[in-house]
């Protein structure tokens, strides 16, 4: 018998985490890869001071529409400013306003999905109205007229692509959410006569985490996208400040001929980060929550 | 399923009701109006007078609560009234560019189609062999690439490797059909190959869903061929699914093509929209989100009867 105790060593709470990760990498390789690329993404936005070979805002005129080479790996733009340097200072861009706006959308998402689900009756319907009014207007539109309004600093930017990603969420948390409210569990704490918000944080929130991160890691990709499409069309970041979409705006297209490089790798930047979301988000889904569809 | 019909349809109008109010509201928050765009040229040389006399004349002194009942009895006679910022007729506006966008939508529905179904069968039936990994690759690379960037690049090919350009000038298909496929085949190449990719995802999943079920080791256990169990039996129940992302996702397209318009300079419903905004040219914009809304609100509804004639679990639940 003190054997069988002795042998059932307790995994410390570090050494669980490194075996789940261990796990998650053999049977899925492809969320790992996933993984992997947004690693690397965030040493890049950390650390671009140090790995950036130029300064990124830095116009040198003599340099102008380089092609790659030696001195600029992947050339310069109609500036003279350095591409890498852009696109490695441009991740600092995208992951800020990609993990702000899904971080937020996903989160009172979540919130309004649980809330609908526990209380029920007429509050239910009146949300799901709501959520049914916002989902009816397509993403970029409702992102569009929000920036419009807003004014398009980055702060508003993330408000602006965090809106049409709450109906999402809630949608998707409030079916799993009905199913909880029915647990034993949930009784119990009312019974003890906890108070609605009690319930709602303690007890049924920490038990649609699977959802909310399949969510979360589903809305990524689709903010940096979002992000990308706005500062595309000159409603997102602005001048001089490095972002992927921006960097294919104007001068990018009008010298794709001549200058191609500017207009071919922040996009394809763009595509390996929303990518790696994707790519980790699938596998995360599958490993916690298979029966979830996103997108 | 008539009741059910009856409540479905009438859950529409509170939602729309809900998109107009929105909407109205939201504009009319965006500093500036369409008065003060139009003289901003002139620095101020233009007096108050002049400034609230145009406001009168385009109905924007009223206030707002009578603005709104007038533009909600206009709809609902179909009355969209006319634009601030050019005073032309809402529906002449719109005509056109809709026209261009919707086909754009349907050219890429067309495309999206051809290449899911295929793919995401093919995937389902070799799970996790070499082709299923490819074919995900392949679809979740495609909710990946920006479609305006993969707009570009075609641009880019077409220039460099085959020194052409696609036209720039639209032309309706009424009028010139291989003109107008020249240009907008591009864009809806483009735009395609996302949609391809979320309704690929959807094929495989239903599929897998499908395949896993009695009926189907049953047809198998009896001996039926493969292609006829593929058809008859599965594809046929893994559809609704499909059917709901595609229809969606084809709502969605007609006004949410706006950065892939930019690119191919395309005059369509998007671009409108970008511009309408820009002015301030509140009816016009009224319109386009309501136009779009109101595709999107049938849309659902028209899936949710289909749903519920194909499925006879949907209208008695």
């Amino acid at each position: 018998m003190s054997e069988l105790v002795a042998s059932l060593d307790v995994p410390s709470r570090s050494s669980r985490w490194i075996g789940a990760c261990r796990d998650f990498i053999g049977r899925r390789p492809l969320g790992a890869i996933g993984a992997g690329v947004i690693v690397l993404m965030f040493v890049a936005a950390l650390a671009a001071p140090l790995i950036a070979p130029y300064d990124p805002v830095a116009v040198d005129f003599a340099a102008m529409l380089a092609p790659p080479s030696a001195e600029h790996w992947l050339g310069t733009d109609a500036f003279g400013r350095d591409v890498l340097s852009r696109l490695i200072y441009g991740s600092q861009t995208a992951l800020v306003v990609g993990f702000g706006a899904s971080l937020l959308g996903a989160t009172i998402g979540a919130l309004i999905g649980v809330a609908s689900a526990y209380f029920g009756g007429r509050i239910d319907l009146f949300l799901q109205r709501i959520m049914d009014v916002l989902l009816s207007f397509p993403l970029i539109i409702l992102a569009l007229a929000l920036v419009a309004i807003l004014g398009n600093s980055i702060p508003n930017l993330i408000i602006a692509i965090m809106v049409p990603m709450i109906p999402r969420c809630a949608l998707v948390i409030r079916s799993s959410a009905l199913s909880i409210r029915e647990m034993p569990y949930v009784d119990a704490a009312r019974a003890a006569g906890f108070g609605h918000s009690r319930i709602i944080l303690r007890h049924m929130l920490p038990n649609v985490m699977a959802s909310y991160l399949v969510m979360l890691t589903a809305f990524l990709g689709q903010a940096i996208l979002l992000e990308a499409s706005l500062s595309f069309l000159g409603l997102g970041v602005q001048e001089p400040l490095p972002a992927w979409g921006l960097m294919l705006r104007g001068a990018a297209v009008e010298f794709a001929e001549t200058a191609p490089w500017m207009a071919i790798f922040p996009g394809v930047a763009i595509s390996l980060a929303v990518f790696a979301f994707n790519l980790f988000g699938d596998s995360l889904r599958d490993a916690l929550d298979p029966r979830l569809r996103t997108q | 399923m008539g009741a059910y019909l009856v409540k479905r349809f009438l859950l529409m109008f509170p939602t729309l009701l809900g998109v107009a109010l929105v909407t109205f509201l939201l504009i009319r928050v965006i500093p500036g109006d369409v008065v003060e765009l139009r003289y901003s040229g002139d620095r101020g040389a233009v007096s108050q007078e002049v400034i609230d006399q145009e406001r009168a004349r385009i109905g924007l002194d009223q206030p707002v609560w009578k603005q709104l009942g007038t533009w909600l009895i206009g709809m609902a006679k179909l009355d969209f009234g006319t634009s601030m910022w050019t005073g032309a007729p809402i529906w002449d506006e719109i005509r056109l560019r809709f026209a261009l966008s919707l086909q754009v939508a349907i050219m890429a529905t067309i495309v999206a189609v051809l290449l899911a179904l295929p793919l995401g069968v093919l995937a389902a039936l070799k799970q996790d062999t070499w082709i299923d990994y490819a074919v995900r690759i392949f679809s979740i690379a495609g909710l990946a690439v920006p479609s305006f960037w993969l707009g570009i690049m075609f641009i880019l090919v077409l220039l460099i490797v085959f020194k052409w350009l696609p036209p720039m000038v639209y032309t309706p298909f009424w009028v010139d059909p291989w003109a107008n496929m020249q240009q907008l085949i591009w864009p809806a190449l483009a735009v395609g190959y996302r949609y391809s990719a979320v309704a690929t995802r959807m094929t495989r999943s239903a599929m897998l869903e499908v395949l896993r079920e009695d009926y189907i080791r049953t047809a198998r256990a009896k001996g039926l061929w493969q292609s006829l169990l593929l058809r008859r039996h599965a594809l046929k129940n893994a559809m609704l699914p499909v059917m709901t992302v595609v229809g969606v996702e084809f709502a969605f397209l007609i006004g949410g093509l706006v950065v892939t318009e930019q690119v191919f300079n395309l005059n369509g419903l998007g671009l409108l929209f970008v511009q309408a905004v820009s002015h301030r040219d509140y009816t016009l914009i009224q319109a386009l989100v309501m136009l779009v809304a109101g595709i999107f609100i049938v849309m659902n509804f028209l899936l949710d009867v289909a749903f519920a004639w194909l499925d006879p679990r949907v209208r008695y639940a």
